[in-house]
């Protein structure tokens, strides 16, 4: 799925990432963990396209996307990869049905009718009926479930997941997680970024950072 | 496209007070442009229309111009007619007069008045009284307003009226502010031709040429002839006359106005759009993180840049629509109080909706552009 070599990030004298060495295997389950600080989010920022300046090597998919048009750049993450943030990141003004379609307005993506898509997710996240509300309207879990719905309604390789339930309580983590874990088997690329344990128990694989280095690489199998 | 313009209509209902403070910059400036366009086009039809038996293509007038006050009310002759007609090139002659009227008394009871008097006309708006084609040698007479209130107190109408000594009935009062000049008094056919056309001195001499003759040569021969042998040349002078260029003049002048105050909407436009580029700078700024998601899931930059262009223009547009009809409403005020019909054609209203456009897009531009150019780590950092 992807491989990074030698990567490293510097902000004018600060290094946030330094020689990192990664590689993800299609249909992984990857969590990185790390305490705040450690640069779990700016790795994930080059994992998902989102920043292009760093030095070394990052290949997805097999190909390099450092000189990729801006464009370009766009449609392979509105195409291939799924994002979930820590806070949501949903628009207040937007219903949920809303909310969801937003990768489908600008997909490239050959697909069926975009009302069903979204209505296939929303039953897959468990919001059936809520379609028209706002996010204001429903609890963080129901709002992460829709953020999950979002990322996944135009059928991506790769989610990438920053901090998915680090607004949640843990029962509601766990219907989260259990979200993340259906869509890993049904063979989804998943990478989350996580600083909190449990939660990185549902990944086949942890990796540890700290101090802009990726120092462990152990796979754990999970229970 | 659809999506952008649900995306853009939502994003301004979301801020209507804010946006329609924005939009009257170009609602004022809009309806301006309407109503001086309504106003300038109404005039210029109006004067076109009043210029029309001024029409020159295929004649050529010479004017008789009498050189003192004592033998004004002399001009060309028949027999001078005849010697303008063997002028090669020149078709027929026809001899008329510049001032449409014959002077004359009026008198009711003790009050009298000089006055300006013309045969009826086909069409004439009475502000009383009734309307019909006078015939043969029917003695009714038309007013206008202003003689009414000079010779009556009160009704005027079937008032006898005398007008050089002919006893004539008041039928009708027709206004007398306009913009078109009108004699004060309007008699029928018959009578007007039988005793008083004959004061109106022939000053015009018409010369309609044949095709492709030379309207320049012909003015010059004519001029010449009626010098050496017109039966006045004593007493008067001859030369061409040039009604068209009194129009080009006029037409200039006209032009002229409407640019001076096309030019002050321009400025108020001017003013609307940098308040709709200052609204758009805040939208932008408001909405970095839907930026940031829109972005983050698929969005290009040319995509964030025309959904806020598409946004401003929308905003215009609506501006430019509420201005036209604000600019409807006015022109129906003013046309109450106009002398003339000021009138909104297509021309204005596309001129309208490309004006607004054009703001839309010029002012919108470079607060879209910075939306689209925004980094996006940090744009996904935004709350």
């Amino acid at each position: 799925m992807l491989k990074v070599t030698n990567v490293g990030k510097t902000y004018g004298k600060f290094t946030a990432l330094e020689d990192i060495n990664l590689e993800v295997n299609d249909g992984e389950f990857l969590a990185i963990m790390g305490p705040s600080g450690s640069g779990k989010s700016t790795l994930i920022n080059i994992l998902g396209l989102l920043d292009q300046s760093y030095t070394g090597e990052y290949l997805l998919q097999g190909k390099n996307h450092k000189e990729v048009s801006d464009n370009r750049l766009s449609q392979i993450r509105g195409d291939q990869l799924g994002f979930v943030f820590q806070n949501f990141k949903l628009l207040t003004t937007y219903s949920v049905y809303e909310n969801i379609e937003i990768p489908l307005v600008y997909s490239k993506k050959e697909q069926r009718n975009k009302r069903e898509l979204v209505e296939d997710v929303i039953e897959k996240v468990g919001l059936k009926g809520k379609e028209k509300n706002l996010p204001s309207e429903l609890s963080g879990g129901q709002q992460q479930r829709v953020a999950i719905a979002r990322a996944i309604v135009n059928h991506p390789n790769l989610i990438i997941a920053d901090e998915p339930t680090g607004a949640l309580d843990s029962k509601t983590s766990k219907e989260i997680m259990d979200i993340f874990t259906k869509l890993n088997q049904d063979g989804t690329t998943v990478i989350m970024v996580t600083h909190d344990s449990e939660v990185a128990e549902y990944a086949m694989r942890t990796v540890y950072i700290r101090d802009g280095r990726l120092y462990d690489d152990e796979k754990s199998v999970k229970k | 496209m659809n999506d952008k313009i649900l995306i853009a209509l939502k994003s301004i209902g979301k801020n209507k007070n804010r946006n329609f403070l924005t939009m009257l910059g170009i609602i004022i400036g809009i309806a301006s442009v309407i109503c001086i366009l309504a106003i300038g086009d109404g005039f210029a039809h109006t004067v076109t229309k009043g210029m029309g038996s001024h029409n020159v293509r295929n004649k050529v007038i010479i004017e008789y111009q009498a050189m003192t006050d004592y033998n004004a009310d002399d001009g060309f002759t028949p027999n001078d007619a005849s010697v303008l007609a063997e002028i090669p090139g020149v078709d027929h002659v026809k001899l008329s007069s510049s001032v449409a009227e014959a002077g004359a008394k009026v008198q009711y009871k003790t009050k009298h008045a000089s006055i300006g008097l013309n045969k009826q006309p086909k069409h004439l708006k009475l502000i009383k009284g009734s309307y019909f084609t006078m015939t043969g040698d029917s003695n009714g007479a038309y007013i206008s307003e202003n003689l009414a209130k000079q010779l009556f107190k009160k009704n005027a109408i079937n008032r006898l009226i005398t007008i050089n000594g002919t006893v004539f009935v008041v039928q009708g009062i027709y206004g007398s502010g306009g913009i078109e000049y009108r004699p004060e008094v309007y008699v029928s056919k018959t009578l007007f031709k039988e005793l008083f056309a004959s004061q109106i001195s022939k000053d015009e001499a018409k010369l309609y040429v044949q095709p492709n003759a030379n309207k320049k040569q012909i003015g010059k021969t004519a001029v010449k002839k009626m010098k050496k042998m017109g039966e006045e040349k004593h007493a008067a002078t001859y030369k061409v006359s040039h009604p068209d260029q009194v129009s080009k003049q006029f037409t200039k002048i006209l032009n002229d106005i409407t640019y001076f105050i096309a030019f002050i909407a321009g400025i108020s436009l001017l003013i609307a759009g940098i308040g709709v580029m200052n609204v758009m700078y805040i939208t932008v700024s408001e909405r970095r993180k839907e930026i940031g998601i829109r972005r983050a899931f698929g969005a290009t930059s040319a995509d964030i840049r025309n959904q806020f262009l598409i946004e401003s223009v929308i905003l215009c547009v609506i501006g430019g629509l509420i201005g036209i009809l604000l600019g409807y409403i006015l022109v129906a005020i003013i046309n109450a109080f106009l002398p003339f019909k000021a009138v909104i054609t297509t021309y204005a209203l596309i001129l309208s909706l490309s004006v607004s456009t054009a703001v839309g897009l010029i002012f919108g531009y470079i607060p879209s552009n910075k939306a689209a150019k925004s980094e996006l780590v940090g744009l996904l950092k935004e709350e």
